[in-house]
């Protein structure tokens, strides 16, 4: 049924076994008949089959280990980039005087030109344990779902670091200071969470405001503080229980409690006994 | 703008894009010809590789997505070269893929085909294979040596399908030629 020119489009599939049967068929009919087109398929064949007889051979080069070594370190980059922004901005964050001035966030990475370039050795052994902890985020699943029962301490915390770090880099380019009375309301009225903000002035804090977090649907509450200048976040996760733990995350310490089926995490980039005793004064005025 | 939430690189994902490495250098390598541009057209897709892993389809073949990103950013790459006069012009050598390869059809090959291949050497193959027109090189090395499918060949080179199938075959056919005059009761 077929003549010489309509079996062209046919040849390459039929040498590579991608035909369906009816057409393999048709083409075996015509090759029976054809001599000629039988040598053109036959060569394409031999090619084919010699190329892959000889792919060890061919795939005898490899990359340099130097390149190998690059590349895995690109992983490295990229993982961390989103968390090395964030320790970025935080820096910054700490450090900017004029808050309101500044109207946008810093642009993000772009990735260095200078591909070979070595990295800091002091960032990365910083970035050593976010690498771990960034694996843990994604082995839960990026969005966070709102799951917080599901999730271990240390990827919560994790997550709720990372939140911590980019409310303050909106608020320090908003430049938004709320005052108590309207962070109470607000908490009150978007989780039905009657509270009482702890007393700032005896425990060197000040309220910087609150935000429903990006994270979690907007189901977790978010209140910002400094303390002696330094972001500090006070997160309320409703309708879940969790033992009470202090985890290092990030380069962050997160103190978790619980109260009244809710989770309290709080969290800070300062020492740990630092941020135990605040937890422990923002537990004593909240409960 | 609120920024986006982490976007991570999994290690699984890490692990299985870091082994088609070494044939991503050699496809690299094809395509630039040189060790050092090659290497950094790698580490380049790498690099886009992992911050867009997100976009990756999961399920689908890896290896052909990196290769996609590859031949792409190689490209771009020589978009951007200006002074990149060498390019062959894809509709001339696509018709040339439509006209009957030379002599295959008029002339019967007396010997098996398979057989008169058998003794080729290495070196000779790769020579051969070096020689060949560029896109007819890359569609016939995608298929034989990576064992892509057209449609993950349509999409590194930006082409359609048919014009996949129709560079294998010229290709095959261009390479079965060069073989063949090597061999001595060709000559």
């Amino acid at each position: 049924m077929h003549n010489c020119d309509s079996l062209d489009p046919l040849v390459t599939p039929f040498v590579d076994g991608a035909l369906p049967d009816a057409d393999r068929r048709a083409v075996e009919d015509h090759l029976r008949k054809c001599p000629p087109c039988h040598s053109r398929v036959a060569a394409e064949r031999a090619v084919h089959e010699l190329l892959q007889a000889r792919r060890s051979t061919l795939c005898r080069t490899t990359a340099p280990d130097a390149l190998h070594l690059r590349c895995a370190e690109a992983a490295k980059r990229a993982e961390t980039a989103e968390l090395e922004n964030l320790q970025n901005l935080r820096t910054q964050n700490l450090g900017t005087q004029n808050l309101g001035t500044r109207t946008q966030n810093p642009e993000p990475r772009t990735p260095n030109p200078l591909l070979r370039r070595t990295p800091n050795p002091l960032f990365s052994a910083r970035l050593g344990p976010l690498a771990l902890a960034a694996s843990l985020v994604v082995v839960v699943g990026g969005a966070f779902v709102y799951q917080a029962t599901d999730k271990s301490a240390r990827v919560m915390a994790a997550e709720l670091v990372a939140d911590h770090a980019k409310c303050f880099a909106m608020n320090s380019a908003l430049g938004t200071h709320q005052a108590a009375s309207l962070v109470e309301q607000s908490m009150a009225s978007s989780f039905n969470w009657q509270l009482h903000l702890p007393d700032t002035s005896r425990a060197e804090l000040e309220l910087v405001g609150a935000r429903p977090c990006l994270y979690g649907e907007g189901r977790i509450a978010h209140i910002m503080y400094r303390h002696r200048g330094r972001p500090l976040s006070l997160f309320m996760l409703p309708e879940t229980a969790r033992a009470q733990e202090i985890v290092e995350v990030l380069g962050h310490e997160a103190a978790i409690w619980c109260a009244n089926n809710r989770t309290f995490v709080l969290v800070s980039g300062e020492p740990r006994r630092e941020v135990e005793q605040i937890a422990s004064y923002v537990q004593a005025s909240l409960h | 703008m609120p920024r986006q939430g982490l976007r991570l690189v999994s290690p699984a994902f890490e692990a299985e894009a870091l082994a088609s490495l070494d044939s991503l250098y050699r496809a690299a390598l094809r395509l630039t010809r040189v060790p050092a541009d090659a290497e950094d057209l790698v580490q380049e897709t790498y690099l886009k590789a992992f911050r867009s892993a997100d976009t990756f389809e999961p399920g689908t073949n890896l290896r052909a997505w990196l290769f996609t990103i590859l031949h792409n950013t190689a490209r771009n790459r020589a978009r951007d070269r200006a002074r990149d006069t060498v390019a062959i012009d894809s509709e001339i050598v696509d018709r040339a893929a439509d006209a009957p390869p030379p002599g295959s059809r008029a002339s019967a090959v007396d010997t098996p085909e398979s057989l008169l291949l058998r003794e080729t050497l290495a070196p000779e193959l790769q020579t051969a294979i070096d020689e060949l027109p560029e896109q007819f090189r890359q569609a016939v090395w995608l298929r034989d040596v990576e064992e892509f499918s057209y449609a993950e060949i349509a999409k590194m080179l930006s082409i359609p399908v048919g014009t996949v199938m129709s560079r294998i075959s010229r290709g095959r056919h261009l390479l079965f030629d060069k073989l063949k005059a090597l061999r001595p009761a060709n000559a």
